[in-house]
């Protein structure tokens, strides 16, 4: 049984026909775009062949064309790491557990946030990959019979857990975007008006009819990846917290990491979920769609997320005074909250945790212009805060000996602009060629709108 | 009336007036063949005792999925190759947990597609068999076997239920 208040209002505006709905979201599919599409796309092109060229390097000169050393050996790469993964989560996130908790509103956004989740899972995934300095032996950490023994992989290191609750995110994730496009795929094959448009919707619909065995199976389907993603979701996140967690670095070797990290992930993704909506909507006016009262959903949830950021920064401040571990402490005070890193701490504190508490206004609620803006400030905040957790305690650990400072070379830098360039291709394609709104669920949930509030009639063909 | 033509189709303009139909027809025992629908209809999908059997072969791929990623951890680790890893057993029971879950999902994830796959028969380069094209636009759309009911019957009971057109194919 499903349950819609009246509080939230309708969740489709304009009275919309079923019709409608799939012309309104097919319309830019294929379509010509805008000049600003052409624009995105160069600029993103430049960042790629930019980070074509660094790979190059990093793969023929090897990891000395970067700049971390005995101390300081993660850099860029694992903070861009965690970033984009932290990203990633949020789609997964955002359809999942509001598909269990049979949400609604989510329909109007779980396409844009799935697309972007794998998009940002495979712009992460390349980290790890080149950071093991022979990228072309990345699979001896797939446990193999190989004439090495055979020797297994340590099944007791996080770095292992990593490689496969990644890949197996990245699967999922994957799997549970393309299944949900299938209905919406056939919707454009059956209304293409060319050849080519109905010949490569048909391949991509996989001969979906929509006949209730159909629906069935693709429902149970749904909530069985559904289910088992949710469980992902939290591991993955947890594993990647506890690469960091199971050492002996101060400022890592803590019980706070795993939730501590998969509330960040879900608090920079959802910050992406939010940039990119706004982006929809603006540009493809999909005001009916993407209504006011979801970006003010959206905001609502990062302001309460916020506040778990704000206390997990609070606990480990607490936690290196209280604990009494000098080591902790000095890294905490002496290095994060003054000292040589007292910019990115403060950067990271007032993008994550004040900066988004203006989502308690209303008014900047429902400021487009406002929440944008803060959506990016946050993914920068949640930047800076892998930047301290890693950059700050490697550079300043036990031995002053070893300390050392770290600035990222020409390469690394060109790595990371070309993930961004990356993301922004495949966000920009799926702009063009696949619709961006969840066609059959918007669908589905118009009837909600007739018989919560009291529209006649909304959803039916004739009038 | 006689004809060739296999499938009798009523088509609906709505949710309400599908189900309205849908009921009124198996009161008067006349059994689908199939619907199609825009989206998923759950009334309908009760009404026609559509039941999946998924979330069940899902939680058999997990029950055995795990069973065996455990018995592939501890031939590796215990009997194959065991290794001292600072003094900790082979069989590092609890530390196998974490990628024992990892794999388990992995494991379900791959079957339940497949499965899914085989049982919807949706697959790449699978040619769609479209009764009508405008049921993944806006139209909701019964079928009946023409030889497995009363016709008369059959189009008396739609008419009355109001269908907008009526289609024999």
């Amino acid at each position: 049984m499903s349950y819609a208040t009246e509080i939230r209002g309708p969740l489709v505006l304009g009275n919309k026909k079923l019709s409608q709905v799939s012309d309104d979201i097919i319309a830019p599919v294929g379509a010509r775009p805008g000049k600003w599409w052409y624009a995105g796309m160069f600029i993103a092109s430049l960042m790629l062949v930019y980070g074509t060229y660094a790979l190059y390097i990093t793969f023929t000169v090897g990891i000395g064309s970067w700049n971390v050393n005995n101390s300081v050996g993660w850099g860029w790469e694992i903070i861009n790491f965690v970033w984009w993964i932290g990203i990633g989560h949020a789609g997964t996130a955002f359809s999942i557990f509001l598909l269990l908790l049979r949400q609604t509103w989510r329909t109007s956004i779980n396409r844009a946030a799935e697309a972007m989740t794998v998009a940002a899972v495979l712009c992460a995934a390349l980290f790890p990959l080149i950071h093991m300095g022979r990228p072309w032996l990345f699979f001896f950490i797939a446990p193999y019979p190989n004439t090495r023994g055979p020797l297994w992989v340590n099944y007791n290191s996080p770095l292992f857990w990593d490689f496969m609750a990644i890949s197996a995110y990245l699967l999922i994730s994957a799997s549970f975007w393309y299944l949900g496009m299938i209905p919406d795929f056939a919707t454009i094959r059956d209304k293409a008006t060319t050849k080519v448009k109905k010949a490569v919707y048909s391949l991509l619909s996989f001969g979906w009819t929509g006949s209730s065995r159909e629906w069935m199976r693709y429902e149970a389907t749904g909530f069985v990846l559904g289910g088992i993603a949710a469980v992902l979701v939290v591991s993955v996140h947890s594993i990647v917290s506890t690469d960091f967690a199971s050492s002996v670095i101060p400022g890592w070797h803590t019980t706070l990491f795993p939730p501590y990290f998969v509330v960040g992930a879900i608090f920079s993704g959802f910050a992406m979920v939010m940039t990119l909506m706004i982006l929809i909507r603006n540009i493809y006016k999909l005001h009916d769609y993407v209504t006011d009262r979801h970006l003010d959903a959206i905001a609502r949830i990062l302001v309460f997320i916020s506040l778990i950021m704000g206390t997990a920064y609070l606990t480990e401040l607490f936690m290196a005074w209280y604990s009494g571990n000098e080591y902790e402490g000095f890294l905490i005070f002496k290095n994060r909250v003054t000292g040589k890193f007292a910019f990115e701490f403060w950067a990271m504190f007032i993008c994550n945790a004040i900066i988004p508490q203006l989502f308690w206004s209303k008014r900047i609620r429902r400021n487009l212009t406002l929440a944008f803006i803060i959506s990016l400030i946050i993914n920068l905040g949640m930047w800076y805060e892998r930047f301290n957790i890693i950059v700050t305690s490697l550079s300043r650990s036990y031995l002053p000996s070893t300390w050392v400072s770290y600035h990222p070379t020409f390469i690394e830098v060109g790595i990371y602009l070309g993930t961004i360039g990356l993301f922004t291709t495949a966000v920009l394609l799926f702009f063009r060629y696949i619709p961006m709104i969840a066609i059959h669920e918007v669908k589905s949930v118009l009837k909600h709108n007739e018989t919560e509030h009291g529209m006649i009639e909304p959803n039916t063909g004739e009038q | 009336m006689k004809t060739s033509k296999k499938a009798i189709i009523g088509v609906f303009g709505s949710e309400d007036s599908l189900m309205d139909a849908l009921c009124r027809l198996l009161a008067e025992n006349l059994e689908p063949a199939e619907i199609y629908t825009p989206y998923p209809v759950h009334a309908a999908l009760r009404a026609l005792k559509r039941r999946s059997r998924l979330s069940w072969a899902a939680w058999f791929y997990g029950f055995f999925g795990g069973i065996a990623v455990l018995a592939f951890l501890y031939y590796t680790a215990v009997i194959d190759w065991p290794l001292n890893y600072g003094g900790k057993p082979f069989n590092a029971f609890p530390s196998f947990i974490t990628i024992t879950l990892v794999l388990i999902i992995l494991i379900v994830t791959i079957l339940t597609l497949l499965t899914f796959s085989v049982r919807a028969k949706i697959y790449p380069f699978k040619k769609a068999e479209i009764i009508d094209e405008r049921v993944t636009d806006d139209k909701f759309i019964i079928v009946f076997d023409a030889d497995k009911v009363n016709r008369d019957q059959l189009y008396a009971s739609l008419k009355e239920a109001e269908a907008e057109e009526i289609i024999e194919k």
